[in-house]
């Protein structure tokens, strides 16, 4: 890399330009062995048109081309009409340099990267931002004493104030929960929809309005104005354009959640026949469905299971996951019943399509949160995983958080709070199949038959707020959950460090006897060799007294 | 410098789309009882033919075009898929050859006039991926324009492999031997592929000459509804 002259009087001459560190094996005057690697064709001696200096040409090109301008993003069709040769190698040796970084380092990004697109509410991130999560997912905050609303960082140390896992979360109604991070208005993107009404003609200004400057209020249609009908005392020059083509309403690039459930809704109930779902998804156009289905995740095993959906109900369900075989039989019997149930169950199948892990087990759960996956899809994931009375508690402290942000549904939900915990937690029921099956099934009759009362009126419950409702629900329970785990892992590791610590005392014990019984023996030893030196002493001491008596004169020590 | 040994004659490959995936061109192009419909879209040879008739039935269905559109269409399918097969079974000569491929196309608003090279011998290249490179670099937001321009280039594919096959045959009419059979590859392919030979010489730069970027340069126009109608208009006093 050429380095700039650090000179105040005359301007630097060379330009710095950056590359990646991984890539500092880059020379100008030579081919390095990465290259030769990963792009064979030049070096294997198979044609006369590929050739290492063919290579260097086309490489040396490609890069002083992008450095011509180093912030704007070359292109691959800038480059290929200058040169010769094979425009699949090319485009080889294009990717080859814009990976390394050689190329369009520095370069802006394109942001709608049609290979990158976030299926996950027509959210775009630029390809080279690295998504870092730390701690708890999205929503979900672990919170030390029931009532508090300080999060807390790690579980550890709130493991223990927050007594009971299950009541940290639910419990009595009236725990207020912190707003969830994915909360969004959704009474406002309601009323933003109406849009504008004409003044004059009285329909809805769909493409474009024309204001009327003098007060600010009053709006005529494109239609009205092109007719000239202007309405009292106003005149053509009055009025103001304002395009509200691409900004109230949805344009055909965002869908929010509401239109994704409802079009999800509409290809369950009507399968292949487009027109009718364009008719329900009311601002979406056929193509637009159509396309959105696709990039939805599991949207090709929506359209052909809507069309299974007409002949054998249970036919595509149970061809998923053998852990939720038995569920789905629940969910027949228990078809007839409200939207919510419908809501749940309809996203809990396409989660579980989407969805390739092996059912989760007790103690270990699969990664929850994953940043790539739609909010629906999270949701149906968590709502399998929890436990029926969990659930059924996050619910009702679900309901009663709602209430608490807006009178509105408080109003719907005061009424019939009742149904509508027992319409939540027969989903719940059919989510732990097991349980269900036995214990449940008497409650389930019960509930049926409330509901199906209680089902007439239940049917201009929004849909905004029901899937809020389980949305809630589920991350609260799943927040639950997760105390639960947490405290019991905690506990268990416990119970292990004391065993260990057992044991290894018990290990110190036996070798200090171990060492006793040594000291003992080698003390025993010890007095049996003191005792064979008196002997020998003694009969050395009888021999020289011998030697003695017998007058041995001369004494040889 | 000395010649790599492979670099004139190979031997005869059994014919096939010389791109990653065997994918069929097919053209339709059908007028009954004044409804005119004409698609374009690559087919998978190595489907079963009872797919054709799916086909031909949810493409009637939503399209929502008359009944006799099923027989036609299935009809034409079919016969350009065998078209397809009697090629298949046959040799050709695939000598290394680039081919310049001209793209020269109108999908819905969008004209688009290129002019590129493509080794014919390249069996891992793949016309989709390049479409869809060339519709990101372009800033195409239509949609269909990118399986129309990687349908363009398959087609044109096609019929070089044909040609080739055709060669093919004729080399082995021909009693000239094996020697002759090289000049005779060289010179069929002449007329259409580039000489490599003067191309990457060794003293020539594969560096294209400025002068001659306009030529290899892609044209991208969007027209307005007029210009779209008169096009039209032109197109089909041509066909009939």
């Amino acid at each position: 890399m050429e380095m700039p002259q650090y000179d105040p009087n005359t301007k630097p001459e060379f330009e710095l330009y950056t590359i990646p560190s991984h890539s500092s094996w880059f020379r100008w005057d030579d081919i390095h062995e990465t290259e030769r690697t990963a792009l064979k064709e030049f070096f294997d001696g198979s044609s006369i048109s590929r050739t290492p200096k063919i290579y260097k040409e086309y490489r040396d090109f490609m890069i002083n081309k992008y450095r011509e301008e180093p912030s704007r993003r070359l292109t691959f069709t800038q480059v290929r009409k200058s040169l010769v040769g094979d425009v699949s190698l090319l485009h080889k040796v294009f990717r080859f340099l814009d990976e390394w970084g050689l190329i369009n380092f520095g370069a802006v990004s394109r942001g709608d990267d049609s290979d990158n697109r976030d299926s996950s509410l027509g959210d775009t991130e630029l390809k080279n931002q690295v998504k870092i999560e730390e701690g708890a997912p999205n929503g979900v905050r672990v919170v030390a004493l029931p009532n508090s609303l300080k999060p807390i960082s790690v579980p550890n140390s709130g493991a223990d104030g927050s007594g009971n896992g299950k009541v940290a979360v639910a419990g009595e109604t009236g725990v207020k929960l912190p707003p969830l991070a994915s909360y969004s208005d959704v009474f406002g993107d309601l009323v933003k929809l109406k849009g504008f009404k004409c003044g004059s003609c009285g329909e809805q200004c769909n493409s474009g309005c024309y204001e009327y400057s003098k007060q600010g209020s009053f709006v005529i249609c494109e239609k009205c104005f092109k007719n000239g009908n202007y309405g009292e005392d106003k005149s053509k020059d009055d009025f103001r354009f304002s395009d509200l083509g691409g900004n109230s309403l949805t344009h055909g690039a965002t869908w929010t959640e509401a239109e994704t459930l409802l079009l999800l809704e509409s290809v369950m109930r009507h399968g292949d026949n487009w027109e009718l779902v364009a008719q329900n998804v009311p601002t979406k156009s056929k193509l637009d469905c159509i396309s959105k289905l696709i990039e939805l995740p599991f949207g090709e095993f929506m359209m052909g299971s809507a069309h299974e959906m007409n002949s054998c109900p249970t036919g595509s369900l149970n061809s998923l996951k053998e852990g939720q075989s038995a569920s789905s039989e629940n969910q027949n019997d228990v078809k007839m019943e409200d939207q919510v149930h419908d809501q749940m169950n309809e996203s809990k199948q396409n989660g579980d399509a989407a969805t390739e892990e092996p059912p989760a087990k007790r103690k270990r759960i699969a990664p929850l949160s994953d940043g790539g996956s739609t909010l629906i899809k999270q949701v149906a994931h968590i709502s399998t995983m929890v436990g029926p009375h969990v659930t059924a508690a996050a619910a009702e402290a679900a309901v009663a958080a709602l209430c608490n942000e807006s009178s509105c549904p408080r109003e719907i939900f005061d009424g019939d709070e009742d149904y509508l915990a027992n319409g939540l937690s027969s989903p719940t029921m059919v989510s732990d199949p097991e349980r269900a099956l036995q214990v449940d099934a008497s409650k389930m009759e019960e509930n049926q038959s409330e509901t199906q009362d209680a089902s007439s009126e239940k049917n201009d419950v929004p849909l905004n707020l029901r899937i809020r409702t389980a949305t809630a629900t589920a991350l609260g329970a799943a927040a639950a959950n997760a105390k639960l785990l947490a405290d019991q892992e905690d506990r268990e590791i416990e119970h292990l460090v004391a065993i260990i610590i057992e044991t290894q005392m018990k290990k110190l014990h036996s070798k200090i006897n171990y060492f006793d019984d040594l000291e003992l023996i080698m003390e025993k030893e010890y007095n049996e060799m003191m005792q064979l030196k008196e002997c020998l002493v003694e009969e050395r001491i009888d021999v020289l007294e011998r030697a003695l008596k017998t007058g041995v004169s001369k004494w040889r020590s | 410098m000395k010649l790599p040994a492979t670099s004139s004659s190979k031997a005869p490959v059994k014919f096939r789309m010389p791109t990653a995936d065997n994918l069929v061109p097919i053209r339709l192009d059908i007028e009954t009882e004044g409804q005119r419909y004409k698609d374009a879209f690559t087919w998978n040879p190595s489907d079963p033919d009872s797919e054709v008739v799916v086909f031909a039935k949810r493409t009637v269905r939503d399209l929502k075009l008359p009944p006799q559109f099923i027989t036609q269409i299935a009809q034409s399918i079919q016969t350009q898929l065998t078209e397809f097969r009697s090629y298949e079974g046959q040799d050709m000569y695939t000598a290394e050859k680039i081919v310049p491929i001209k793209l020269d196309l109108r999908v819905n608003h969008t004209l688009i006039k290129d002019h590129f090279l493509w080794d014919l011998n390249n069996y891992e290249s793949d016309p989709e991926e390049f479409a869809r490179t060339f519709c990101n670099d372009m800033g195409i937001e239509d949609p269909e324009v990118g399986p129309a321009v990687a349908f363009a280039i398959r087609e044109q594919l096609y019929e070089i492999a044909i040609q080739s096959v055709a060669s093919a045959r004729e080399i082995k009419i021909s009693k000239k031997g094996r020697r002759g059979a090289e000049h005779a590859i060289s010179s069929k392919g002449g007329g259409n592929a580039l000489d490599l030979m003067k191309l990457f010489r060794y003293n020539s730069s594969v560096v294209r000459k400025r002068k001659e970027w306009y030529v290899y340069e892609p044209i991208v126009d969007i027209l307005s509804n007029e210009e779209v109608d008169a096009l039209e208009a032109r197109e089909d006093r041509n066909t009939r």
